[in-house]
């Protein structure tokens, strides 16, 4: 294990067949994965799927599991405090006290994590003018809105300025300029060399931020690649998807498209052509190029469709998707 | 170190809480109400207060501690607490302290109000009322420290805030009760001794369980 973790001097956090069970229920079932030093890795999953658990126990929230996780090579169980320090966690759906105000907040969990008055006013500063909440600094936690406390829980993420980000779900229930707000953030932290783990039910969110994704369904890692490796393994077919000037008259000929070469099937809908070829792609683009060209027909668009990630992700939990 | 940050952070946040102002403002007032009544006029105010202390503010305690942390259980506040260097039995216990201490501020308030209205009325009072008041006072501080710690283990046991209430209002006063009636039925008995022993023993006892419950629960 340790010579594995050895060869990629980039890895930063490893799952080695990690398995939890809540009495009859195994949530997590000999998940294995890592994720490299400035990574932005969507952990994404139907609701119940197990992303929860994995996270509460990178952070140390759950402790007995089986298998083992790695943080820069060393064991998490046995280096809990340092890794505290290391991890900064954004919880889902986590509490505060009313009671407190915004400062207040911020400054508990600042002595807590051993910060120093100096360097914790420092770090409070920086924390809230990064997620713009500096006006509401000395207000009750319980007059802020939904989009203020998701940005507070990121805050108090921020405050010990942690290399590893854990985000359980940071954009659910947030509208959709906070979404756009906070995804903003995510990708600045990442540009900022953090590495970041963040879960979401919601495909369109990890498409937008993340540069590897993991699936995980029913406490499985279903898969696990860059979004395009994703998307290049789970082929379609040669689709190629024509939009064209359906009211000109030098378009009617293309109606008999389906007598081209190498072409298998073909659909019409008003103004786009979808055309599957056979094997010979390329041999079909030619002939339909100069079909087009010969008929001298106006297109708009011209394009090979590839499978979208909403297609992975239906494959492999089984539709259960936003 | 985190016990003292968590101590005096729970410290701030009950003295914010409405339930102080009754213990701080409420019960001193409450007590001295009770003083005009016709009959109680010749009766020195202090026992009353420290009677009255023990009972009204300890239940207080128990139910404002087993539904704060009830309700605090159930949204996951304690989550960010936890991925910090800090002992989960230290947020129990600066809970504990915090509510104790407020009560022992309360106490301390009513009894000096107490003997100053019974100075003002009665004029100096017998050395009898004295020692039966610093007894009242034992027993009270340890039925005080029973009823947060009957508090606090309803509060784990239970993940409804008004069950928990209900629980530790209801079964904290009853047992609280039980604990320290021996002083009044048995005239062997110290008051001021059985009072220090069994409020250490018992309320660290209950503690102990909370405690250990708390460390089992995944939240």
């Amino acid at each position: 294990m340790q010579q594995t973790l050895s060869e990629n001097n980039k890895e930063l956090i490893r799952f080695y067949k990690v398995s939890k069970r809540y009495k009859t229920l195994l949530a997590l079932d000999e998940i294995s994965f890592s994720i490299n030093k400035g990574d932005i890795f969507g952990y994404i999953g139907p609701n119940g799927a197990g992303k929860t658990t994995t996270i509460k126990i990178l952070v140390g929230l759950i402790k007995d599991y089986e298998g083992e996780i790695y943080i820069q090579g060393k064991k998490i169980i046995k280096n809990l405090n340092k890794i505290h320090k290391e991890l900064g966690y954004h919880p889902q759906d986590v509490g505060f006290q009313e009671w407190r105000t915004v400062d207040h907040l911020l400054k508990t969990f600042g002595r807590l994590a051993g910060l120093h008055s100096v360097n914790l006013e420092f770090n409070i500063q920086e924390a809230l003018n990064f997620v713009n909440l500096q006006d509401v600094r000395y207000k009750k936690i319980i007059h802020l809105s939904g989009g203020m406390i998701q940005k507070l829980r990121l805050a108090q993420a921020l405050l010990t300025k942690p290399e590893i980000l854990v985000l359980d779900e940071p954009l659910s229930g947030l509208d959709p300029f906070s979404r756009y707000q906070l995804k903003n953030l995510i990708k600045t932290l990442s540009k900022e060399g953090k590495t970041i783990l963040f879960s979401s039910h919601i495909l369109s969110d990890v498409q937008d931020i993340a540069n590897k994704i993991g699936i995980l369904n029913n406490g499985k890692i279903m898969k696990i690649g860059t979004p395009d490796e994703l998307q290049n393994e789970f082929q379609l077919g040669n689709l190629i998807e024509i939009e064209y000037a359906n009211n000109s008259e030098h378009c009617k000929g293309i109606e008999n498209i389906s007598n081209v070469e190498s072409i298998e099937e073909v659909k019409l809908n008003k103004d786009l052509i979808h055309l599957k070829s056979n094997e010979e792609l390329d041999n079909c683009i030619h002939n339909i190029l100069k079909l087009i060209t010969d008929q001298k027909c106006k297109i708009y668009n011209f394009r090979l469709l590839k499978p979208s990630l909403e297609d992975v992700y239906l494959k492999y939990v089984g539709g259960d998707t936003k | 170190m985190s016990l003292k940050i968590l101590f005096l952070d729970e410290l701030k946040g009950f003295y914010k809480s409405k339930v102080m102002i009754i213990l701080w403002i409420g019960i001193p007032m409450l007590s001295i109400l009770l003083h005009f009544i016709p009959n109680t006029e010749d009766f020195p105010i202090t026992s009353l207060i420290a009677i009255l202390i023990a009972s009204i503010g300890g239940t207080l305690a128990a139910a404002m501690l087993s539904t704060s942390i009830a309700s605090e259980k159930s949204r996951h506040v304690y989550d960010l607490f936890l991925i910090r260097p800090v002992r989960r039995r230290n947020i129990l216990l600066a809970k504990f302290f915090a509510v104790y201490l407020c009560l022992i501020i309360a106490t301390g308030i009513s009894l000096i109000l107490g003997l100053i209205v019974d100075g003002l009325t009665i004029g100096i009072l017998p050395e009898y009322v004295l020692v039966q008041t610093f007894e009242s006072l034992c027993i009270s501080l340890a039925g005080m420290a029973i009823s947060c710690s009957i508090g606090m283990l309803f509060g784990i046991l239970v993940s409804s805030v008004p069950v928990a209430a209900i629980l530790s209002v209801y079964l904290g006063n009853q047992l609280t009760a039980l604990s320290i009636l021996p002083t009044v039925f048995l005239d062997f008995i110290n008051p001021i001794l059985f009072g220090v022993i069994i409020g250490i023993s018992v309320s660290t006892c209950i503690l102990t369980i909370s405690i250990m419950i708390f460390n089992r629960r995944q939240f």
